[in-house]
Parts: C-alpha cells; structure tokens; sequence
C-alpha cells in the first residue's frame, strides 16, 4: 500500500504526518480536485489491475487514504478469493 | 473614461495638497492620458485624469457649479445622459457643456443621492461640498469602474486604481494573509477587499459619506431577481430580447469618438458587434486576440463573424512568449491576485486597439451570468436535482458538463458520478452552487502559511444580504457569479484595467439593468436551462450565421503554466528561490517552491487546473510583492498635460466665496 501513499503524495504535493493524518478527508482539505480524482481513480485500477463499480465510487469510500487502502486491500482479498 | 484621486484631511493647508494629489494622478495617468486637473482648498483635494470620450473640447475636471459649492471628479459614462438633461432641464436646470459629467453634477444637487438609482451606466465619482463639508464617492451597481480608499486617522484618501496610493509614502501597501486566504479560495477579492490591509474597495452599488471625521456607506441597488413579470410566451421573451439589447447598445454607442468591438468569436460579443453595425454609419471595427496554442484559439469563428457584419478587423496573435514578456506589467494594472493568464493578452490586445485609433469598445461581458451560459448553472442544476434523477440521465448530464476538460470524457463518468455524488448535499451553507470551485480553491490556500478560514468573509457577505436565502439554487449561483467572479476578475483583472492601461474604455452592453432585469424574468421559464443561452441564441438566429448560434460556450482562456515551464522568464526567480519566497513573510514556502517545480517541470498534461491556477496565484503575489510592497521595478508616473489647476484659497478672496472650505484650519492655527 506503500504505493498508494507515495503517489498522493507526490500528485497532490502533501506528506501525512500528525497534522495531516492519513484519516484527512481529500476533499474536504482541499487536496484533491476532480482532475485528481480521476488522476487517483486511473493509478489504482492500472497499478492493482482491479476495477471499482460505480456504486463503491459513490459510496464516499475513496475520499482519504486509511478509506482508500481499506477498498482496495479489500478488493484484492476478493478477487483473490474469487 | 478617467481616473479620479484625492485627499480629505482637515489638518493640511491647499497648498501642501497640490503636489500629493498631481502625484497620484500621474500614478494612474493611463487612465485618462488627454488632461489632467485638480482642486485645493485646505483640508481637501479633488483631481482626476481624462479620456476625453464627450464634447472633448469642454470636459476638464474636477467640475463645478456656477457657486462652487460642489466639485466633482467623476470616472466613467451616463449612457442615459441625454434623457436625465432633458429631466433636469425641465426643472429649471441650464446647462453649459454636452457632457455627461455636468448631468451627473446636476442630478446630484437637484436628487441626492437618489440619482444614482437612475444613472444607467458604469461609474465611480468623488464629490465634495464646500458648504457642508462631506465628501461623496459612489460606484456603479455592477461594479464596472473602480474605488479605492485608505483611511488613516483624519486623513482619507481615494482613487480609482490602488498605485495612486503609492504617491503617498505614509500608506503601506501590507498584503493581507486573511484576505489573500480568501481570494484564493473565492478566485477573487470579494466586493470590499483589495488583498491589502490599508486598502478598501468601495462595493458596487454603494456611495460613501465622509463627514465630520465619520464615514458611513449605504447601498443603492440591491442585486434582485423579482422585479420584472414573466413574459406571456417564449416569443414575447425573444421579442424583448432583441428590444432591451438594441437600446442597450444603442445608447453605448453615444460618443464622439469612434467605437469598435471586442470580438470574442462566441455568441454574445457577435450579437454585440451586429447591433453595434445596425447602429453605426462608419464602418464599425473589431479586436480580436488570437493564440498560436490551438487549444485556445477562435479565429476562424472571429473571422466569420468580422466576414459576414464586414468589419474591419484587427487581430493580435498571442504566443507563450507574449504571455511571458507581458505578464509583469498587467498584474501590475490588476493590482490583485489572478487565477489565470488570460488577462495578459486582453493588456496586449488594448494596446494594439489604442495604436489603431480606437479608445472606446463594447464587449460581451456579463451574458453568461444574465442569460446562464456558464456550465456552473448546468451543474447547479444537476446537483440539485441529483437525487430525483436515474443513474444513465446522471451520466450523460455529467458528459455534457464540462467538454472541453478531458477528465470529463466517458471513460472517467463512473468516477466523476461518484465524486458528484459527494457533492449531491449543500456542505458549505448557501454557497452549493460553488461548492466545487471553493473547494478546489482550498487547495490554493495551501500556499498560506496559516490557512485562515478562507470561506468566513464569504459567509458573512451572504449572510448579511437580505433575501438570499429565499433565491433559487441558480440564483444564488448567479448571485455569487456577480459579487465575485464578475467584478473582481472579468470586469476588472480582465477589464477595465487592461483596456485602461492603455487609455480604452471598455462597455458592456449586457450590464444594462433593464438586459438584467428582463433575463431574471425569463429564465428556466420556457426551458430546462440545459442548453446555455438559449432563449438569448434563438431571438437572433435569423441574424447570425448558424455556426455562431450553434456554438457551444467557449470559455476564453490562454495558456497558463506551460507559457511560463517554455520560456522561464528571469523573474521566476521570484517562486523558485528561497531568498525570493522568504521575502513574503505569509507564505508557505516549502509547498511554494514544491508547487513551482512541479508546474514548470512536469508535462502539462499531468498539471491539473488547481495547480496551474495555484502557480498564477503565486507567480502573482510575488510580483505584487515586488512592486507594492518592496516598490521595485516601478514603472516611471507620468502626469498628463495639466488642463485646470484651481488652488480655491489662492485664486478667489474669501468674501467672495459663499462657500468657503476652512477643514479644522482654524483651531489648529
């Protein structure tokens, strides 16, 4: 999940740390826009080969990083046990 | 079009005023390079700089009556001049010149203050009277021209471009990390802000009294949505369109110099230029800008337009250098922070329209916010109705959003739902329409050092306005579209500063109240409003070529970051080195530099617009900074040819003047 990490980071020019938690909301930070969240959206499908249904997209599941890696590690379990 | 500036202080003599009021006009002599004048007395100075635009022979200011009881420095135009004379001549009042300026004077004394409800045109003026000894200023109620003002103790100055001030030693030019906060976040300065501590605007549809040491401001012209009936059908409406939009540009076409068109290549500055041509018994002219960039280029449209109404046509082709070379000196003109670069070719294309002869056009401004033509009402509409509507209308509502943006496109519209769904419930209190555009402006803040509570001045202005709550969602979206982004870039930024830096007067014909008020009527009556400007493209399509009125909305725009990754001008230094960035005391400068590198390093196309718009902002405040706050590389003030200098304690014996200004001169002497 190092990944994930590392691409927020560098595409929206932030560091988690104790005053920028990995709980933040990207949005509501004002971090993330709907240009970087397709640019997110994009970089987890490719780099995990898995692809997220329109419902998990508007479930407000993607909007910080604990939430993000959750949905994925939880879709890589599924497709694994699939 | 002028520049107005002066100084109330009851402790200085006239003389001591002269010097400083001739220096503030030659800050922003661009203004008005025909003539300059001004008015002493102790305690108070008037001046102003002329374009001269009516009865040139006759206009020099300030202006007075027969006593000299009032003086008045007055920017800007009364389209409905002629109409308040012959008002005014009826009630007894004669009158010497044919300009507008003696009207407003007039209107003034016989109206008051209630004058300014019927002034129809864009405007800011000072008046001062000797008898009671209160100054006036007043600003027109969209918002067209400027003012600007600093109080310190007993001493109030103003002027119609913030770089008067820098005449004055004692006013600093401090930039506000609050205020900065919330531009970045808004786009814009919010009607009173400036970006500087010390410096306030004068909203529009406000006038100003200072008396007696206090200063008050009222509002004059509410922004309201329910003054008008609805039209009886859809061909009513069209009618009327075409009725209120011949006049408007008739009566803008009152000058004695010629007037051209700014001609965008879209819908409304074509309809502009085609009644603009009905009107004209000269050849009418156009100015275009054109870019080498494909992206952002219309001159195939603008060539048709300027073809078929058989115009003369001037364009000027704008490439990333042009962007690059001029930069500095249009923010210098803007005074406050830009979002984007699109402001730099309109100071580019004012020039070249001043070199052709022309110094008054008319342009398009204010259709979109009248007639809903910006995709911000569509998506108003769609978040609004989100939960009513089926996943498959979702979609394709969100693939006709925004076209031109590529993350738009089919293949992200799973991904663009979900994000719309989050912003399906109003999150910010009465501010949903913008909700998306604030929220990506937070991430601009994030060049503050203290991000402050960038939406709070915005909340307060809203939550201060009388029936907002009870407009419509795209109500209050358009509402929000004439308090910031209207007013405090396109109108200004974009506007009147550029085409003012070299002596062109800008006017819009869709600022006409009665053009206003009759799009609040007509709106979502006869339409869903998914087609922008609908009603406005059908009452002329029988007059404009089909590609025109089928044109979908363009948004102008020029290259941004990328001009400026090509050419890395010298004064990038300016946010890339870390003894430049540390100069500005409330900036972030780690994200700063980490911004800057990123912009002008990477491929444009993995630049998203919040970036580019965050390195203008920055590129922005750090030239302000150079020029504002540390005063380098300023250009030289030249004062225009002085046409009227009246030292009213030199000039006339005290007996004589019934209404002789004596400040507080006699109990400090």
């Amino acid at each position: 999940m190092q990944q994930i990490r590392d691409f927020i980071e560098d595409q929206f020019l932030i560091e988690f740390d104790e005053s920028f938690p990995e709980t933040s909301d990207l949005f509501k930070e004002g971090v993330m826009d709907s240009f970087g969240y397709i640019q997110l959206i994009r970089f987890l499908e490719k780099e995990f080969d898995i692809k997220f249904s329109e419902q998990e997209m508007t479930a407000n599941v993607m909007v910080s990083l604990s939430l993000i890696e959750k949905t994925v590690s939880r879709k890589l379990s599924e497709s694994i046990t699939d | 079009m002028c520049g107005i500036a002066g100084i109330i202080d009851p402790s200085r003599f006239a003389d001591t005023l002269v010097n400083d009021v001739q220096n503030m006009l030659a800050q922003i002599g661009h203004r008005g390079p025909d003539g300059a004048g001004c008015v002493v007395d102790n305690g108070f100075a008037l001046g102003s700089v002329r374009l001269a635009i009516l009865d040139p022979d006759a206009g020099q200011q300030p202006f007075s009556d027969p006593s000299n009881r009032y003086w008045l420095s007055y920017n800007g135009e009364i389209y409905n001049y002629l109409e308040l004379k012959s008002e005014l001549e009826a009630m007894g009042c004669r009158f010497q010149t044919n300009c507008d300026t003696e009207v407003v004077l007039n209107a003034w004394m016989i109206w008051g203050p209630d004058c300014l409800r019927r002034f129809n045109g864009c405007f800011s003026f000072a008046l001062y009277d000797c008898k009671t000894e209160s100054l006036y200023l007043a600003r027109d109620r969209f918002g067209k021209r400027p003012l600007f003002y600093v109080r310190q103790g007993n001493a109030f100055y103003f002027a119609s471009e913030m770089k008067a001030f820098l005449a004055i030693p004692s006013i600093s030019f401090e930039q506000d990390a609050g205020q900065l906060a919330s531009i970045l976040c808004v786009w814009t300065p919010l009607p009173d802000q400036t970006g500087f501590k010390e410096i306030k605007s004068l909203p529009m549809g406000q006038w100003l009294t200072l008396k007696n040491g206090e200063l008050t401001t009222e509002s004059y012209a509410e922004l309201r949505f329910d003054e008008e009936p609805q039209p009886d059908d859809e061909h009513a409406a069209q009618d009327l369109i075409r009725e209120r939009m011949n006049r408007s540009v008739e009566l803008r076409l009152r000058s004695d110099v010629e007037v051209g068109v700014y001609l965008s290549g879209g819908i409304d500055s074509s309809i502009v230029a085609l009644l603009a041509k009905d009107f004209s018994t000269k050849p009418l002219s156009t100015f275009s800008v054109e870019f080498d960039d494909a992206e952002f280029d219309e001159s195939s449209d603008q060539q048709l337009i300027s073809e078929y109404l058989g115009t003369r046509h001037c364009a000027e082709r704008i490439s990333y250098q042009d962007i690059c070379d001029q930069t500095p000196a249009a923010v210098y003109h803007a005074e406050v922070p830009a979002f984007r670069s699109a402001f730099v070719p309109m100071y580019i294309l004012s020039d070249r329209t001043r070199r052709e002869g022309v110094k008054v056009v008319l342009s398009g401004e204010g259709a979109d916010e009248a007639f809903l033509g910006y995709d911000l009402f569509k998506e108003t509409l769609l978040r609004t109705s989100w939960d009513q509507l089926s996943g498959e209308v979702r979609r394709s509502r969100i693939q006709e959003l925004y076209p031109h943006l590529a993350h738009y496109g089919p293949e992200d519209t799973a991904a663009m739902t979900g994000l719309y769904q989050q912003f399906s419930k109003e999150r910010m209190p009465g501010l949903f329409s913008h909700e998306l555009r604030f929220q990506n402006g937070q991430f601009s803040t994030r060049l503050l050092k203290d991000k402050n509570t960038p939406l709070a001045a915005i909340t307060d202005l809203i939550s201060s306005t009388p029936d907002y709550d009870a407009l419509s969602p795209v109500e209050k979206a358009q509402w929000l579209e004439y308090k910031t982004l209207l007013p405090g870039y396109l109108l200004s930024t974009q506007g009147e500063r550029m085409s003012l830096a070299h002596g062109v007067e800008n006017r819009c014909p869709f600022l006409d109240p009665d053009v206003f008020s009759l799009a609040t009527a007509i709106n979502l009556k006869f339409d869903d409003g998914l087609r922008e400007k609908r009603l406005l493209r059908e009452a002329f399509r029988n007059r404009l070529p089909d590609r025109i009125i089928e044109k979908r909305k363009f948004p102008y725009r020029a290259p941004d970051a990328a001009a400026f990754a090509k050419h890395r001008p010298d004064y990038l230094d300016l946010v890339l080195s870390d003894a430049e960035l540390a100069k500005l005391p409330f900036l972030n400068a780690a994200f700063a530099k980490r911004l800057a590198n990123k912009v002008l390093t990477k491929p444009a196309s993995d630049i998203s617009t919040k970036e580019n718009q965050t390195f203008l902002y920055l590129l922005s405040i750090s030239l302000l900074h150079r020029s504002f706050v540390r005063r380098e590389t300023l250009p030289l003030a030249t004062l225009p040819p002085l046409e009227k200098v009246i030292n009213l304690q030199r000039e006339t014996a005290a007996q004589e003047r019934p209404y002789l200004s004596h400040g507080n001169l006699s109990s400090l002497t």
